[in-house]
């Protein structure tokens, strides 16, 4: 009895919970994709000639990779002297975290083509940019896109770090639910099923791309 | 054609080939063997500056080519083969063959397919262009590799010991189908290990061994009466001569 009513109280917040998916979706596409730009840019930094912008990108990916997403969060939020609204703060902080992670497939998946390729193309009478465009970068995105997919599943999951700072995304939301009913049982399983209805596909079409493209190699 | 002068590459402080002076003529074959790590393929591979040489000078119809020349250009007129074939996985049997008269020459995409089906039905794959790389033998991947290479109409040929990874039976029909080029008067320059092969095609066999040529003579001539030591040394580790 007590149960039922807990479950019907927790039936009721059902809207609620949902209010913290469009936060949790818009980190999540909005940080994959400043992630995404700076991650290329770091990866390339990374296998440049230049020694300056690879001791960077060196010092940025360790750095963001040796610490806890948690403590960067916090950082950016209350230590920075930058001004901003908790949204932002995490924006600022899951891009600059996937980036680090992201450069580094990036990175490998520049280096996995082998030298004959680029020898291939330059053979044939194509120059640098084109050997680039038309015969490494095509092959890298096939190797890039599984793992790409992997770590924004990984940036999906770590949204729910930004509670600490007071943003009302799906975890927040299920705690808050748990405090009003008294059961936290409901709730956060509710939300672990919601983070699921996005995690499982998202991870069955990395494996499927991932057996695709080693087919067609 | 093409004329090297004291040409010598190094990697850091290892020396893979020294003083090499070479010549072709147009419609020359040569074919160069030689011991493994003598820098044969090195040098092959320094021809088209696909391999920056560390010293000494190339010459392409009598005009110096260096780092700052346009290479590009230069490159579509040596076409390469490679021991490895080098494909490219991404694309179709006939989409290898087309993409650099398409995107180097700005060729239309249908008179890169017919210049693409000519050069295919002459290496016997007519029936593979739909297939990706990964679908076909080693015997085949290299004939596209070759058709690729002959689709940019080259001036001359490098091949780099084109059978070196195949398995014992397509060795055959890719010899064949160089000797078919050869018969037809292609300049060539060949690195390969295979004896017969260079017997039945080269104008002129080069020995290159410890970084130098060492004895250039024609095919005949060098296995018959091989005048260095190190030549005759060479020769008698190789069976069925």
């Amino acid at each position: 009895m007590h149960l039922w009513h807990n479950f019907s109280a927790i039936w009721r917040s059902v809207p609620f919970l949902l209010k913290g998916l469009p936060i949790t979706l818009s980190l999540t596409g909005l940080s994959g994709l400043i992630g995404v730009g700076i991650g290329l840019i770091l990866a390339l930094m990374k296998i440049s000639k230049n020694k300056l912008f690879r001791w960077f990108a060196l010092v940025y990916i360790d750095l963001f990779r040796g610490t806890p997403l948690l403590l960067q969060i916090m950082i950016v939020y209350y230590a920075l002297p930058l001004n901003i609204d908790a949204f932002s703060a995490a924006i600022i902080a899951l891009s600059l975290n996937a980036a680090a992670y992201l450069a580094e497939i990036f990175r490998a998946g520049i280096e996995s083509i082998s030298k004959g390729q680029m020898e291939a193309a330059l053979s044939v009478g194509m120059n640098y940019s084109q050997a680039m465009r038309y015969i490494i970068i095509p092959q890298t995105i096939r190797r890039i896109i599984p793992p790409t997919t992997n770590e924004i599943v990984a940036l999906l999951k770590d949204t729910s770090l930004v509670m600490v700072i007071g943003l009302a995304e799906i975890v927040y939301k299920a705690k808050q639910i748990g405090s009003a009913t008294a059961n936290f049982l409901t709730p956060l399983m509710f939300a672990a099923i919601l983070y699921l209805i996005f995690t499982i596909p998202l991870t069955r079409y990395a494996e499927k791309l991932e057996r695709r493209f080693s087919r067609g190699d | 054609m093409i004329k090297t002068v004291n040409l010598t590459k190094k990697f850091g402080d290892l020396l893979v080939f020294e003083d090499v002076n070479f010549k072709i003529e147009k419609g020359e074959r040569v074919v160069i063997i030689g011991p493994s790590g003598a820098g044969k393929s090195t040098f092959i591979r320094c021809l088209n500056f696909i391999e920056f040489p560390t010293s000494g000078d190339v010459y392409f119809d009598g005009k110096k080519i260096d780092e700052n020349s346009n290479l590009p250009a230069i490159r579509q007129r040596i076409g390469m083969v490679f021991q490895h074939f080098n494909l490219f996985p991404h694309l179709t049997a006939l989409q290898n063959v087309t993409i650099a008269p398409i995107k180097v020459k700005r060729m239309s995409e249908k008179e890169a397919n017919e210049i693409a089906m000519y050069y295919l039905s002459k290496v016997g794959l007519a029936d593979r262009i739909n297939h990706y790389p990964s679908q076909l033998s080693g015997g085949e991947k290299q004939r596209i590799a070759i058709a690729r290479a002959l689709a940019m109409k080259p001036d001359l040929m490098l091949f780099d010991e084109p059978t070196s990874a195949l398995d014992v039976e397509m060795v055959k029909e890719v010899l064949d189908t160089i000797e078919k080029l050869a018969f037809e008067g292609m300049t060539m320059i060949v690195v390969t290990h295979e004896i017969s092969f260079a017997k039945e095609v080269a104008d002129r066999l080069i020995f290159m061994a410890d970084h130098h040529i060492v004895e250039e003579n024609t095919p005949s001539e060098f296995f018959a009466h091989p005048r260095t030591e190190r030549a005759k040394k060479f020769l008698n580790k190789i069976v069925n001569i």
